[in-house]
């Protein structure tokens, strides 16, 4: 496991210039806005955690009031929901769906097992803490949280996003070595996914100093080019 | 009527060489035999009573006598009864039969015995990685595998010490044993 402990690193924020002109962030206040008030959930119901969610989307607490509602594929949804334990099998697929979901993407870890494992923080099959993986932007715990937590856990990030705050999915740009460690850390050096966060991270402007390192490298040694699945009838 | 089953049951088992019988209730009936007489057992339960469903397979590593008992729990649905039948094969190599030809669910409950145990069943159609595709390390269900240490090997926590505990603190309350303690016995 890399030794660096990320949870305190802030994203380096480029420093915004001052300006006199008072409209001149209102453009981007705008985008923030409308972004914090229509987000499309995709719920990857790890855990028993997700038995919460069923009440929190329909009529007793209805999110669609805040603008939040259910998404189907990955690549059109702007949350992602982890709720509950993730074993190490589903850590796989939970990391491939969140690399290709769009940025900005923002993760939330429902349940004390992302914390910590919850109560299964002796198995050898479930992976203890989420943002060792892939960055989290707010953590609900509780086992299990009531639907009113999880809709306070949304309006917070509803802030967070108004307020620019919520950068995590910048910070795995920048990062990524750090993540890719732990990664392969557990799946073995032949890890490798399908979306290409190096290119990425260079087409958003993102790369940073961090992500590239001794990980990527072994990444880059392994890596196959991907090739088209055998169709079978 | 299932009295009379049982009846004619028991004039039946006892066909089998070494058969020790426990009936725990009516319903319940628990066979130990030898581990070669398992296959003559259930090829009997299943062809000549009524005993069509094999539910489960269950291991239990008995470390301290060297031994994995294995348990193949058979049901009958017109006498409602259920029988546990009882084997005891030596832990190295843990090897045994399949009954795959017997039951063909087998299969699927010696699949995850291999995974689970390590006991390998000849003669069964798939022993290959069945739910734990991701893991390399050993049975994680035998008694010797250390899960909490493989745990403090690969994984670390997180600090989480939430406003409203540090109230109760202040108040003289709290979490007696933290989590913390409790790993670090096993470190
Ligand atoms: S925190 Fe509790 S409810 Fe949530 S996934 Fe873990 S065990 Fe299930």
């Amino acid at each position: 496991m890399s030794n660096t402990d990320l949870s305190n690193i802030e994203v380096n924020q480029k420093p915004v210039a001052k300006r006199s002109n008072p409209f001149a962030n209102v453009f981007n206040e705008l985008v923030s806005f409308c972004r914090s008030r229509s987000m499309f959930m995709l719920h990857y119901c790890t855990g028993c955690g997700a038995i919460e969610l069923p009440p929190a989307m329909t009529s007793r607490f209805d999110m669609e009031r805040l603008g939040i509602q259910p998404m189907v594929t990955p690549r059109q949804a702007d949350i992602l929901l982890i709720t509950g334990y993730v074993s190490i099998k589903t850590l796989k697929r939970v990391i491939l769906t969140y690399e290709q979901m769009g940025a900005p993407k923002y993760v939330i870890g429902i349940c004390s097992c992302t914390v910590n494992g919850g109560m299964y923080w002796q198995s050898y099959a479930t992976a203890k803490k989420l943002d060792e993986y892939i960055p989290v932007d707010l953590y609900i715990a509780g086992c299990m949280p009531r639907p009113e937590a999880v809709i306070e856990g949304l309006q917070q990030l509803m802030a967070k996003i108004k307020t620019d705050e919520a950068n995590s999915w910048k910070k795995y740009y920048e990062h990524y070595d750090y993540y890719l460690g732990n990664q392969q850390h557990l799946f073995g050096n032949n890890w490798q996914t399908p979306t290409d966060i190096i290119g990425e991270a260079k087409t958003y402007q993102l790369e940073g100093p961090n992500t590239l390192g001794e990980h990527t490298k072994i990444l880059e040694s392994v890596q196959r080019p991907l090739e088209p699945l055998e169709m079978k009838l | 009527m299932s009295a009379a089953h049982s009846q004619n049951l028991n004039v039946l088992l006892q066909e089998i060489e070494g058969i020790h019988l426990t009936h725990h209730n009516p319903r319940r009936l628990r066979a130990d035999i030898a581990a070669e007489a398992l296959p003559a057992l259930l090829a009997l339960l299943r062809g000549r009573a009524s005993y069509v469903h094999l539910s489960a397979i269950s291991c239990v590593d008995w470390i301290e006598e060297n031994q994995f008992e294995l348990v193949y729990h058979l049901w009958s649905y017109e006498t409602s009864v259920l029988i546990s039948a009882h084997i005891r094969i030596p832990r190295e190599p843990g090897i045994y039969l399949s009954v795959f030809d017997i039951y063909t669910p087998a299969a699927f409950f010696e699949r995850d015995i291999h995974e689970m145990f390590g006991v390998y069943f000849e003669g069964s159609p798939d022993m290959s990685k069945f739910i734990l595709t991701e893991w390399n390390g050993p049975p994680p269900m035998r008694k010797d595998f250390n899960s909490e240490k493989w745990v403090m090997e690969t994984f670390s926590w997180q600090e989480y010490h939430p406003d409203w505990l540090k109230d109760l603190e202040e108040q003289g309350g709290g979490i007696v044993s933290t989590p913390e303690s409790i790993r670090m016995d096993n470190k």
